[in-house]
C-alpha cells in the first residue's frame, strides 16, 4: 500500500518533469503569434474575403444573385433602348442592360464564393480585403452600381416610353382590320382534319 | 445523528467554458455525487433541415459546413457522396485522392481540437496551445487550396471547386514530417502524465454493450474496444486502397472504455491519418477536378442515404428528391447528437468534476447537436 503511494507520487513528479522538459524546449522555438494589427499575415492568392464587382464588365445577368445561398446580392436592371450604347465588356460581349442597382449586403455574405463561379464575364471576385468592420450595420450594404439616381430615372423613363410606344403600336395594329390575319382561322381546321 | 441531506439541482451552462458551446446540463446532485444528468439542447438551433428545402443542392454546401464546423471538409464529403449516389456521378480519380487527403487532414485538425480542449477541461492548458499551433498549419493548407480557413465550400457535388495549389503537395509532405514527432510530444506531455491519467482512467466507463445500444459511433465507440470504422467496414470513396489500422481502446490504465481510452484512440487515429495522407500524396494521379461537375444539379426522383466516418462518428445524410432543383427533404444523422445521449448513463454516480472530463471525452460540437 505505502509502496504504491510513493510509486504514484514519484510517477506524478516524473511525468510532470517530462512535460516540463517539453515546455522548456518550446521556450526556445520561434513565436508563432504575430502582433496584429502592426504585423499582418500574408494571405494566399485564393483567399476569400470581401467581394469586388467590376461594373464595367457586369452584364446584369443576375446569375450571381441566383447562386447566392443567403440572397445578399440585389440586382435591378433596365433594358436599354435602341440607340442607347451601354458599352462592351472586356471580353467583347455587348451589354444590353443598364444595371440600375447592384447591392451586396456584406453583413449577410458568408464568403462562400458560390457567386463567383457562374459569372460569365468574371467580373465578381473575391479580394483579400478583410478589414471592413463597421459600427453601423447599414454601412455594410455596398452599392456597386455606377449610375447616379438621376441617370437611373432617365433610363427607366426612356424604357417606359419605349414600352408605351410599343404598346401603342400594338394597340393601333390590333385596332386596324388585318388582311394578313384573315387566313388564320383556317389553321385549326387543318389541324382538326389531320386529327 | 445523521446529517439531513437534500438533493440539489444545478445548472451547468449554457455559458460554461467546458460545455463546448451552448449546452445546458441539469445536474441532480447529492453533495458532490451526480445522480442524474439531463442535457438541454436547442440553443444553437438554426433550422438547417428545413432551410435546405429552400436551397438548391449546391447552395446547401455552405450550410453543411456549419454543422460540425470543426470538420467542415468531412461534412461536405458526406453530402457530396450522398448527392452523387442519387445522381449516379462517377468522380475522377484525382478528385477522390484530393478528397481523402483533405478529409484526413481535417480529421487530424478536429482531433487536435478535441484533445486540446479535453486537456483544457481537466486543467492542462499548455497542450491546448500546442495542439492549436499544429491545427493552424492544417488550416493554412486549406486556406491555400480554397481560400477559407474553416468553412470551405470546397468539395462539390461531382468534384471540387479548385484544383490543388501547385505548392500543396510539397507543403503537405512537409507537414506530415513536421507533425509526426508532435504526436509523441503530445503523448509525453499529456497522455502519459500521471495526473491526467488519474483524472481520466476508470472514469466514465462505457461498456461495449451500452455503446452499441446507444448507437455510439466514432472514436467513442472504438474506445470501448470494438473495431468499427466505416472506412474499413463499409468503404466509401477510395479508402480500400490505403493501408491503415483501426485503433481500439485497450484499457491501458484502467477499464476498457474509460475516458483515457476514448482520448487515446484519437491520438492513435491521428497517426493513422498521417499514414493515409502519406500514401495518398505519393499515389495522387494527374487529372481534371472539375470535369464531372454537373452543369445543373437536378437529381432524379428518389431517396438516398449515405454515411461516412467523420472525426466525431458516423455522419449520414438522407435526402428525398422530387426531381426539382431543391431537395424535398434533407435529414441528418449527426454523430455528436447521438453520442451526447449516452452522457446521462456515463455520469451516474460520478463526481461533478468528472462530468467535465466525460463530456470532453465524447467530443461533441454543438453546431451539429442542435443544427
Ligand atoms: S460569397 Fe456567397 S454569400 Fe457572399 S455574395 Fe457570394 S454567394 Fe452570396
Ligand atoms: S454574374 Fe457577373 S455579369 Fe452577371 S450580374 Fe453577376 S456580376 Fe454581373
Amino acid at each position: 500500500m505505502i509502496k504504491q503511494y510513493f510509486l504514484n507520487t514519484w510517477s506524478g513528479i516524473w511525468t510532470v518533469l517530462v512535460g516540463m522538459k517539453i515546455t522548456f524546449k518550446h521556450l526556445f522555438t520561434p513565436s508563432v503569434t504575430i502582433q496584429y494589427p502592426d504585423v499582418k499575415v500574408e494571405l494566399p492568392e485564393r483567399s476569400r474575403n470581401r467581394l469586388y464587382v467590376n461594373m464595367d464588365d457586369c452584364i446584369g445577368c443576375d446569375q450571381c444573385a441566383r447562386a447566392c445561398p443567403v440572397s445578399c446580392i440585389e440586382i435591378e436592371t433596365v433594358k436599354s433602348v435602341p440607340g442607347d450604347e451601354v458599352g462592351k465588356t472586356s471580353n467583347g460581349k455587348k451589354k444590353a442592360l443598364w444595371v440600375t442597382k447592384f447591392n451586396i449586403d456584406f453583413a449577410k455574405c458568408c464568403c462562400c464564393q458560390l457567386c463567383v463561379f457562374p459569372c460569365p464575364t468574371e467580373c465578381i471576385k473575391m479580394t483579400s480585403i478583410y478589414e471592413f468592420s463597421e459600427f453601423e450595420r447599414d454601412n455594410l450594404l455596398y452599392n456597386f452600381a455606377t449610375l447616379t439616381p438621376a441617370e437611373v430615372d432617365e433610363k427607366k423613363d426612356s424604357y417606359a416610353k419605349l414600352e408605351a410606344e410599343k404598346a401603342a403600336q400594338k394597340a393601333a395594329a390590333a385596332a386596324e382590320p388585318k388582311p394578313v390575319a384573315a387566313p388564320a382561322p383556317e389553321k385549326p381546321k387543318e389541324e382538326s382534319s389531320n386529327n | 445523528m445523521a446529517l439531513k441531506t437534500e438533493e440539489m439541482v444545478l445548472n451547468m451552462g449554457p455559458q460554461h467554458p467546458s460545455t463546448h458551446g451552448v449546452l445546458r446540463l441539469e445536474l441532480e446532485l447529492e453533495g458532490e455525487l451526480v445522480l442524474n444528468v439531463r442535457p438541454h439542447l436547442g440553443y444553437l438551433h438554426r433550422c438547417f433541415e428545413k432551410h435546405c428545402e429552400a436551397m438548391t443542392y449546391p447552395q446547401v454546401i455552405p450550410y453543411v459546413d456549419r454543422l460540425d464546423y470543426l470538420a467542415a471538409m468531412s461534412n461536405e464529403l458526406t453530402y457530396a457522396i450522398t448527392c452523387e449516389k442519387l445522381m449516379n456521378i462517377q468522380v475522377p480519380e484525382r478528385v477522390e485522392y484530393i478528397r481523402v487527403i483533405m478529409v484526413e487532414l481535417q480529421r487530424i485538425a478536429s482531433h487536435l481540437v478535441a484533445l486540446g480542449t479535453f486537456g483544457l477541461d481537466i486543467g492542462a492548458f499548455t497542450p491546448f496551445l500546442y495542439c492549436f499551433i499544429d491545427r493552424e498549419k492544417i488550416l493554412s493548407l486549406f486556406e491555400l487550396t480554397c481560400g477559407a480557413r474553416m468553412l470551405y465550400n470546397y468539395i462539390w457535388i461531382g468534384g471540387l471547386s479548385h484544383d490543388l495549389h501547385p505548392d500543396f503537395i510539397r507543403l503537405a509532405k512537409e507537414f506530415v514530417q513536421y507533425f509526426k514527432p508532435h504526436v509523441a510530444e503530445l503523448n509525453n506531455l499529456l497522455s502519459y502524465n500521471k495526473i491526467f491519467i488519474e483524472r481520466t482512467a476508470n472514469v466514465g466507463v462505457l461498456p461495449l454493450e451500452a455503446a452499441i445500444n446507444y448507437n455510439i459511433t466514432g472514436p467513442s465507440l472504438r474506445g470501448s474496444g470494438i473495431k468499427w470504422d466505416l472506412r474499413k467496414n463499409d468503404p466509401y470513396s477510395i479508402y480500400d486502397k490505403f493501408d491503415f489500422d483501426i485503433p481500439v481502446g485497450k484499457g491501458t490504465f484502467g477499464q476498457v472504455g474509460d475516458c483515457w481510452d476514448r482520448y487515446f484512440v484519437r491520438v492513435v487515429e491521428m497517426e493513422q491519418s498521417l499514414r493515409i495522407i502519406e500514401q495518398a500524396l505519393e499515389q495522387i494521379p494527374e487529372g481534371d477536378v472539375t470535369s464531372a461537375l454537373p452543369k445543373r444539379v437536378k437529381p432524379p426522383e428518389g431517396t438516398v442515404y449515405a454515411r461516412t466516418e467523420n472525426p466525431k462518428g458516423e455522419l449520414g445524410f438522407f435526402i428525398v428528391s422530387n426531381g426539382s432543383l431543391n431537395p424535398y427533404r434533407v435529414k441528418v444523422k449527426p454523430p455528436s447528437f447521438v453520442n451526447l445521449t449516452v452522457l446521462g448513463e456515463l455520469c451516474k454516480g460520478c463526481f461533478i468534476s468528472d462530468v467535465i472530463a466525460i463530456l470532453g471525452s465524447i467530443d461533441i460540437v454543438m453546431g451539429e447537436v442542435d443544427r
